[in-house]
């Protein structure tokens, strides 16, 4: 449904987005993450036609967004981070003016408000000035504006930021109702929200792509480093030089040593070198008390995709079309054994 | 196209913006309909409305940058310029609405300003073709004036530097019309004539004369255009440069 190649964004000399690639496909909900500052915004205005891109394309439903705009715009939906209201409108005069200027033919705007206030439960609020709304309300009048017309894109930009938690929910609930029939992007930093709603999501760092998969997926994929939780009656020096020695060990954290045990977490290549440990300890006598497997949280793997490039770089590596900074490598590394399903 | 500029004309009419500034358009015009009145000697019972204008412009100047700052500064400050440009409307069309829109505003108020002369009509006689005239002078001054205003708007995020901006600017214009006349230009008649070219009080007082001259119906409306123009591509240059 919307291709989006190469899009790059330069504001001054500074990069923010810089040569991404994915798609929307079609009745999809993609999530799209990042932490704050990653260029998430910048990509979602690119696509919603709002800022030209430096360089790249957006393809909307076979139109490109800058050399079809009209036509390209009238397919989408967007829901900017700050809603787009005017503070001095009533709620249905603002949905009938943006009806209008979407250019929605006259017979079916009273339709078409009516339906999408309908849906966000604010046919209560219609005669309401804007400015006197809460902004749960206020969230939930752009969230209608962006439905005026059926577009089949939706954009939403961090649509759930400043709700109560009944509303977030309900919002969640509507995205899902939303996306069985249109394609839904939509931007957030909380990774439980994304995984709760979306089917793919596109993970953005500094802005550029690090993974695009299925939440599942990256689950499993990132799970390869699997962490054991560890504890034996033991020496706290004994059981360290006994992991050190077994390969696939890569890392030992966390431990603590007490009433003649240690525990420890122990983060492993492969699922499998746990029956080795196992035996290991077993055979120089150091009984295990517990031992419990814990895969990566969803938190953890984007804290650890978004973290991969996370070495200061300069002015000049942002410049840079191809920086040979060694952090970056393992990152590209990441999201290329991801499986760039959507580049 | 429509609904912006019908959005526009409820922004200003369904609040006290529009009927302030008409207001005190109506008491500039007042005192100074007063004025001339009372002054009038008893051998020669005429006064001009035309002057009225021509000497008040410095006070009318006044108005339209107020009338215009809100046009584009608004929409960046509260976040709904996305909304519009983000709409299938071209900026062509967002800029040829919200002016539109304004010179709408600005009839209202001269049409308004039609009560001196009914007034008048009813103890006197009026000149009607002079008196068309220089409305018709004041108007496409006024469209002018209008378009240079939501340019400058369009430069700033803030509708009060925008006024200030506008008042500066209009000065500016006016101050065209004195500056030819200094010793040192009328010296240089080239460099004069180039000048006063520019000068827009000139141009209105041929208009004010009751001569309607295609030189300067051409002049108005062709700073007008340009200025649009102009105005459109500040804000496409603006997508370029902001985030």
């Amino acid at each position: 449904m919307v291709e989006i190649k190469h899009l790059t964004r330069y504001y001054g000399k500074t990069a923010a987005v810089r040569g991404i690639d994915f798609e929307i496909r079609d009745n999809e909900i993609l999530g799209f993450l990042g932490p704050n500052g990653a260029g998430k915004s910048t990509t979602m205005n690119m696509i919603a036609g709002y800022l030209p891109s430096t360089d790249g394309t957006v393809i909307v439903d076979g139109f490109d967004i800058t050399e079809q705009a009209a036509e390209a715009k009238r397919r989408i939906g967007y829901l900017p981070e700050i809603p787009p209201v005017y503070p001095d409108m009533r709620v249905e005069e603002y949905l009938k003016f943006v009806a209008g200027i979407k250019g929605i033919p006259a017979k079916e705007r009273r339709a078409q408000v009516e339906s999408a206030m309908e849906r966000l439960r604010i046919t209560d609020m219609r005669r309401r000035l804007i400015r006197n709304l809460s902004k749960g309300y206020k969230q939930r009048v752009g969230f209608a504006q962006a439905l005026l017309g059926d577009p089949k894109v939706l954009i939403l930009d961090e649509p759930t930021v400043g709700l109560d938690p009944t509303q977030v929910m309900e919002v969640r609930q509507l995205i899902r109702e939303l996306g069985r029939d249109r394609s839904v992007i939509f931007s957030s930093h909380i990774l439980a929200e994304i995984s709760a709603v979306c089917e793919r999501v596109v993970i953005i760092n500094k802005g550029k792509i690090r993974a695009v998969d299925t939440i599942e997926h990256l689950e499993s994929s990132m799970s390869a480093s699997t962490v054991l939780n560890l504890t034996c009656e033991a020496g706290k020096d004994k059981v360290l030089r006994l992991l050190s020695d077994i390969r696939g060990v890569v890392k030992v954290s966390d431990v603590r040593e007490g009433e003649g045990r240690v525990s420890c977490k122990v983060e492993l290549a492969e699922e499998k070198v746990r029956s080795e440990i196992m035996s290991v300890l077993l055979r120089n006598e150091c009984n295990i008390s517990e031992m419990s497997m814990d895969k990566l949280s969803l938190e953890e793997v984007f804290a650890k995709i978004t973290a991969q490039s996370d070495a200061p770089g300069g002015l000049q590596d942002l410049l840079d079309e191809t920086p040979e900074v060694p952090e970056e490598a393992p990152a590209d590394e990441a999201a290329g054994s991801n499986g760039k399903e959507g580049a | 196209m429509f609904s912006l500029y019908k959005k526009e004309l409820q922004s200003f009419f369904f609040s006290p913006f529009a009927y302030v500034l008409t207001a005190l358009f109506m008491f500039i015009f007042a005192v100074s309909f007063i004025i001339p009145i009372g002054g009038m000697d008893s051998n020669e019972l005429k006064f001009s409305f035309p002057n009225i204008f021509y000497n008040n412009f410095f006070y009318f100047i006044f108005i339209i940058p107020i009338l215009t700052m809100r046009s584009f500064a608004d929409e960046r400050r509260s976040g709904t310029e996305v909304l519009l440009l983000s709409s299938p409307l071209s900026v062509t069309k967002i800029v040829l609405a919200k002016f539109l829109a304004i010179a709408t505003v600005f009839l209202f108020m001269m049409v308004c300003s039609l009560f001196f002369p009914l007034v008048a009509m009813t103890k006197g006689t009026i000149m009607w073709s002079s008196l068309i005239c220089a409305y018709l002078g004041f108007l496409l001054w006024g469209l002018a004036c209008i378009s240079v205003g939501m340019l400058l708007s369009a430069f700033t995020e803030y509708p009060i530097i925008a006024a200030i901006l506008g008042e500066i600017v209009m000065e500016g214009l006016l101050f065209v019309d004195r500056f030819a006349g200094t010793a040192l230009v009328a010296a240089n008649p080239k460099l004069n004539s180039v000048i006063t070219w520019f000068s827009m009080q000139r141009r209105f007082v041929y208009f004010s004369q009751g001569m309607f001259r295609l030189e300067d119906l051409i002049f108005f409306l062709s700073v007008t255009a340009v200025v649009l123009c102009w105005n459109i591509i500040v804000i496409e240059k603006r997508r370029w440069s902001r985030g």
